[in-house]
């Protein structure tokens, strides 16, 4: 394929969201007044159709423009296709969702309510804003370009979070925003400090020389950390369970299968991996690779607790993403290895995204029902659940592919650490069932109406590609491979495990004991302590900050009271100058007789 | 053409301006309107035609002796013709704003007349070719700016236009003691011969040290470096377009473009370096952008707050001086311009929600992205870009401040950088959230202070053109910062000038 036609691709794929963009308040100026238009139409839903074209038919190239902020480069090779066609798809995908989805809000809009109308344009607005920063980031290989698109998704996402506009996404959004900007701001200081020693303007160029600088490893970790806030790092993860439940759904899945993907985007495209690097990157990596494993772990165990499908959810994400947070840090500890863990953790990424996707996707459908059979219903709902605990479809060949990859380079004790992530995954996603068949339960006895034909539909096909990923991905160039049949026991176990250890804490508890916990440990866990404490920092800072403006005002009343002292010196000095005026000639005379009294006296 | 006659040309545009304005009677309003706009774009010409002139190597120069030893001297150079582009082509929108804000409100013509002379000595700072020519123009944009902030005659006014006086008067008395020095230690430096202090030998270093900080006390008033920033918040009681000149063009950015013809041109960044100056200068700008980020977070005025993002934004432009390399000379010769393009889009913007709604204060904001759609979107272009958000031009000088503090060995200062970004976060997206995410009057929430319906648009088209055109220019300036003559590229160049022999 030539050039041009990669160009063309290339700049469709990333411009056309904007088009829509701005087509939506060229089409409000349009319609008359008084009459409601559906701003999210069919043309809208196409946002990432460009992009998921680019991914199926570019070819392996690049595109520059030296007019571009401080030269742009967009390049698409074979990571970048898969990460590019996972997220176009599962945009498009939810993105049709959304149709659907706020098709309530439509009628309540159509039934002269404002407030619904200017959510959804707003909503119209942002959504393909969003989806052009995450494409933008994943085909940008300049830094300046990257970091353009890492802050337009991040930015615009915010509007997508607080979308209902009540308390709890208010609060949601909230965190998301402070978290993102402190994240941006460790990234910028990463990027800054490693451009400016490296004088690069690309990420390969960031890559290959970040490994052998002065200090490296402290860019690693500012890069490290500040994409860790998107990729949800222990501790930096706090608002990824208040964010994702107050979201709209198709927003969260996007949020959870795509947007956080960005995160990991980040450390693949800027840390060292597979380079030769300072000794000192192994310690980051070990840094990660705990960090991670205790994100894996310690969410599953706080994401059992949850009461809403999308909080146990959203502690999923933050322990999947552990897990890739502990394969990218192998990687770091041993760069022999990350050739042969790098494709799995695309895999583990592109998997994870679509898979999370459709349990978000799934949420809704759980909460109105469509009228298919239960037990179709349940099977539709369970089959994805299992793939993301590793028991089929594209879990099991992404858990084959890293356990193969961990194997071949002898870490088998990562190995079962990960089994053990495993067994809190198939934790989660019981209580996410769990909590769904309740939710659907209560949906079917209030008689809800089942919702448009896109929520349906849109959640089936992405249900279908998210289980054949691995028969589908072969034909952008990743092929993964299915695990023999010996390995299956070595594989399955840990979902054993899990289901029979979900089964005994339910047959034990009968759902109460947990309920409690889930009142103990909100969703956002260390979110609440550190604002509490943080409100109680300023309360007590209170009174310092009003002696220091008192300070502030005494200093400048005393320069003032100075001036004033001078000016009524002067003012002093002027009377006694009109005193002396006054008696000027009685003074002279004075001196004339005192002069010729001495002359007198002194010849005398 | 000779190359005598730009310069005077260029400068006797606006002089002659306000001549003809201050002759013209009060209510001649079409004939005044088509003399400002006229002038505004015959000089936009004669600068473009410089800029044409000097990259294809011609020189514009004149002089002529005052006294002995003492010249006055108008000279356009690349640093130079950059900062005469700057406030040609931002006076041009500040003209046509002012045109539209001042509308039926008394003494316009006394209003124009100064606001023309105060353009003119901007324009006479930017073409100076030494010290003492620098001075002359830099005293009388003082005085030609003492009318304009005390415009509304309020007892407010009043004060805060004394306070200005007494600051910037002040600031220029030790100004001329500071010149007078190094002129009887150097005679008469133009601007750009860097050797002739280059020469002195190290017993005459302390000399040249004291003289320097005497200098950078006299600019360092109106670039308001703290503690000499005081005058600045007080003075935004001005009408909006004189904000938005003083925080922009004029005063401000004329004390922080002396301190760059001071360590350019006179010093030398070689030289200042080596008396350790930059880094000096380095430690007072980042000790300014904490402090006036953190004054403003606790403001509840909207232009207060704006006043004192612009003491924190035009220290980044000192910072990059400190910064020695070209990386931080780009950074800061670039940030000159681009604070003055996104600083005006948001002080037009906080002039029409004054004047179409009567909003002052942050908290009456609510909503008011809906009624004004546009103007929230160019203030929301500016605020984004202080942030230092891509693709907006603050991205570009922080990009550079940061690389070129790597390169001065000064990686602390990128420390600076994030915490800065953060507190303009901090204090600039809550406004965001209130003009988008808040439901306000438009939603049936609440009412406006004082609605009033200026135009067909959203507000009178004179108020709103400008601000969309300024914020357009900043996003194209840094969107397509690789084209040549947008001012990252002209700062590259005038960096090049200073570091390549």
């Amino acid at each position: 394929m030539s050039q041009e036609i990669f160009a063309v691709l290339m700049i469709a794929a990333l411009l056309w969201p904007l088009v829509l963009v701005l087509r939506q308040p060229l089409m409000t100026a349009l319609t008359a007044r008084g009459e409601v238009r559906f701003p999210l139409d069919s043309l809208w839903a196409t946002a990432p159709l460009p992009a998921l074209l680019l991914a199926l038919l570019g070819a392996d190239g690049s595109l520059s423009l030296s007019a571009w902020l401080l030269g742009g480069v967009w390049v698409l090779d074979e990571p970048r296709r898969v990460l590019l066609a996972f997220t176009a798809l599962l945009w498009l995908l939810s993105g049709w969702y959304a149709r659907g989805y706020l098709a309530g809000e439509r009628d309540r809009a159509n039934a002269g309510n404002g407030a619904a109308a200017s959510r959804l344009a707003r909503f119209a607005l942002l959504w393909p804003l969003t989806l052009s920063g995450n494409l933008l980031l994943l085909v940008a290989e300049d830094i300046a370009s990257f970091y353009l698109g890492f802050a337009v998704m991040t930015f615009a996402a915010y509007g997508l979070v607080i979308h209902s506009g009540t308390r709890d996404a208010l609060i949601g959004g909230r965190a998301y925003l402070i978290m993102a900007v402190l994240g941006e701001g460790l990234i910028l200081g990463g990027l800054l400090w490693s451009v400016g020693a490296l004088g690069t303007l690309t990420l390969s160029g960031l890559r290959e020389g970040l490994g052998n600088l002065e200090h490296g490893v402290w860019i690693g970790v500012l890069l490290w950390l500040g994409f860790g806030v998107k990729a949800g790092v222990a501790g930096l993860h706090i608002w990824l369970p208040l964010a994702h439940p107050v979201a709209p759904t198709p927003a969260s899945a996007v949020l959870s299968g795509a947007m956080i993907k960005a995160g990991l985007v980040g450390w693949m495209a800027t840390l060292p991996l597979g380079e030769s690097a300072a000794s000192a990157f192994a310690d980051l990596g070990r840094a990660m690779l705990v960090v991670g494993l205790v994100g894996a772990i310690g969410a599953a165990l706080l994401g059992v607790c949850q009461r809403h499908p999308k909080a146990v959810l959203a502690y999923s994400s933050v322990s999947q993403l552990g897990m890739l947070a502990a394969l990218v840090g192998t990687g770091l500890l041993a760069p022999a290895m990350w050739p042969a863990l790098a494709p799995a953790v695309v895999l583990f990424a592109a998997h994870h995204g679509l898979t999370k996707g459709v349990l978000f996707l799934g949420v809704g459908i759980g909460e109105h029902p469509p009228r298919l059979p239960a037990w179709l219903l349940a099977l539709l709902l369970t089959l994805p659940a299992l793939s993301l605990a590793g028991v089929l479809g594209s879990g099991l060949a992404t858990k084959w592919a890293f356990k193969a990859a961990l194997y071949e380079g002898d870490h088998s004790a990562l190995v079962t650490w990960l089994s053990l992530a495993a067994v809190g995954t198939t934790l989660l996603m019981a209580r996410t069932l769990w909590c769904q068949w309740q939710g659907e339960g209560q949906a079917r006895r209030d008689g809800l109406v089942p919702l448009a034909a896109p929520m349906p539909l849109a959640w089936l096909l992405l249900v279908v590609s998210a289980l054949t990923l691995p028969l589908w991905l072969p034909a952008l160039g990743l092929a993964p491979a299915w695990p023999p049949r010996e390995e299956l026991f070595g594989l399955w176990w840990p979902v054993l495990l899990g289901v029979a250890l979900a089964l005994l804490v339910g047959w034990l508890t009968r759902g109460r004991p947990l309920r409690m916990a889930g009142r103990r440990l909100p969703a956002g866990d260390l979110w609440w302590p550190l604002s509490r404490g943080l409100s109680r920092l300023w309360v007590a800072t209170g009174p310092w900050l009003v002696r220091l403006a008192a300070a502030k005002t005494a200093w400048v009343a005393w320069w003032v009271a100075l001036e004033e002292a001078g000016i009524s010196a002067l003012d002093a000095l002027g009377e006694r100058e009109t005193w002396l005026r006054r008696h000027a000639a009685v003074l002279m005379m004075l001196v004339a007789v005192g002069l010729a009294l001495a002359l007198l006296f002194s010849t005398a | 053409m000779s190359g005598a006659f730009f310069p005077i040309a260029t400068l006797s545009t606006s002089l002659v301006a306000a001549a003809i304005i201050f002759l013209l009677p009060e209510g001649a309003l079409r004939a005044r309107t088509v003399l400002n706009l006229a002038a505004a774009v015959l000089k936009i010409g004669l600068v473009a035609w410089m800029v044409r002139g000097l990259s294809q190597g011609q020189t514009y120069a004149v002089e002529f002796p005052v006294l002995e030893g003492l010249a006055f001297v108008l000279r356009a150079d690349a640093l130079g013709i950059m900062f005469a582009g700057l406030s040609s082509l931002l006076w041009l929108f500040t003209t046509i704003y002012a045109i539209g804000y001042l509308e039926d409100s008394p003494n316009r013509r006394r209003f124009f007349g100064f606001f023309s002379l105060c353009v003119a000595s901007t324009l006479g700072i930017s073409l100076a070719g030494n010290l003492f020519t620098f001075l002359i123009f830099y005293e009388l944009l003082t005085l030609s700016t003492y009318p304009l902030v005390a415009h509304r005659g309020t007892p407010k006014a009043l004060a805060a236009a004394t306070l200005y006086l007494r600051f910037t008067l002040t600031a220029g008395l030790v100004l001329m003691i500071g010149m007078v020095a190094l002129h009887t230690l150097a005679g008469d430096i133009r601007f750009g011969q860097r050797e002739i202090l280059a020469e002195f030998g190290p017993e005459q270093r302390g000399t040249l040290i004291a003289i320097f900080w005497v200098l950078i006390a006299g600019f360092g008033v109106k670039a308001g470096l703290v503690p000499l920033h005081g005058w600045l918040p007080r003075a935004m009681v001005a009408p909006a377009p004189v904000s938005a000149l003083l925080h922009a063009v004029a005063v401000v950015k004329a004390g922080a473009f002396g301190i760059v013809r001071l360590v350019y041109d006179v010093y030398g960044a070689e030289l200042s370096q080596a008396l350790g100056l930059l880094t000096g200068l380095a430690v007072v700008a980042s000790v300014t952008i904490l402090y006036a980020s953190l004054r403003a977070l606790a403001q509840v005025e909207l232009k207060r707050r704006l006043a004192f993002s612009t003491v924190s934004q035009v220290s980044y432009v000192i910072l990059g001086i400190g910064l020695f390399g070209p990386l931080g000379t780009i950074a800061a010769l670039s940030h000159l311009l681009h604070q003055g393009l996104m600083k005006i889009t948001l002080f037009f913007c906080a002039g029409n929600y004054a004047e179409e709604l009567g909003i002052h204060r942050i908290d009456e904001l609510d909503g008011a992205g809906r009624r004004m759609p546009l103007t929230s979107l160019a203030f929301s272009v500016g605020a984004l870009g202080m942030i230092g958000l891509p693709p907006l031009v603050g991205f570009l000088s922080k990009w550079y401040l940061g690389t070129g503090a790597v390169q001065a060995g000064m990686p602390w200062v990128i420390a600076v950088l994030v915490v800065s970004s953060l507190l303009n976060a901090a204090y600039f997206l809550p406004v965001l959230y209130r003009l988008w995410f808040c439901p306000g009057p438009d939603h049936g929430v609440g009412k406006w202070p004082e609605e009033r319906h200026l135009g067909r648009f959203e507000t009178s088209s004179w108020l709103l053109l400008p601000a969309l055109a300024t914020a357009l220019f900043s996003v194209m300036a840094g969107l397509l910062a690789g084209l040549p003559f947008t001012p990252l590229e002209w700062a590259t160049r005038v960096a090049n000038l200073e570091y390549l022999p």
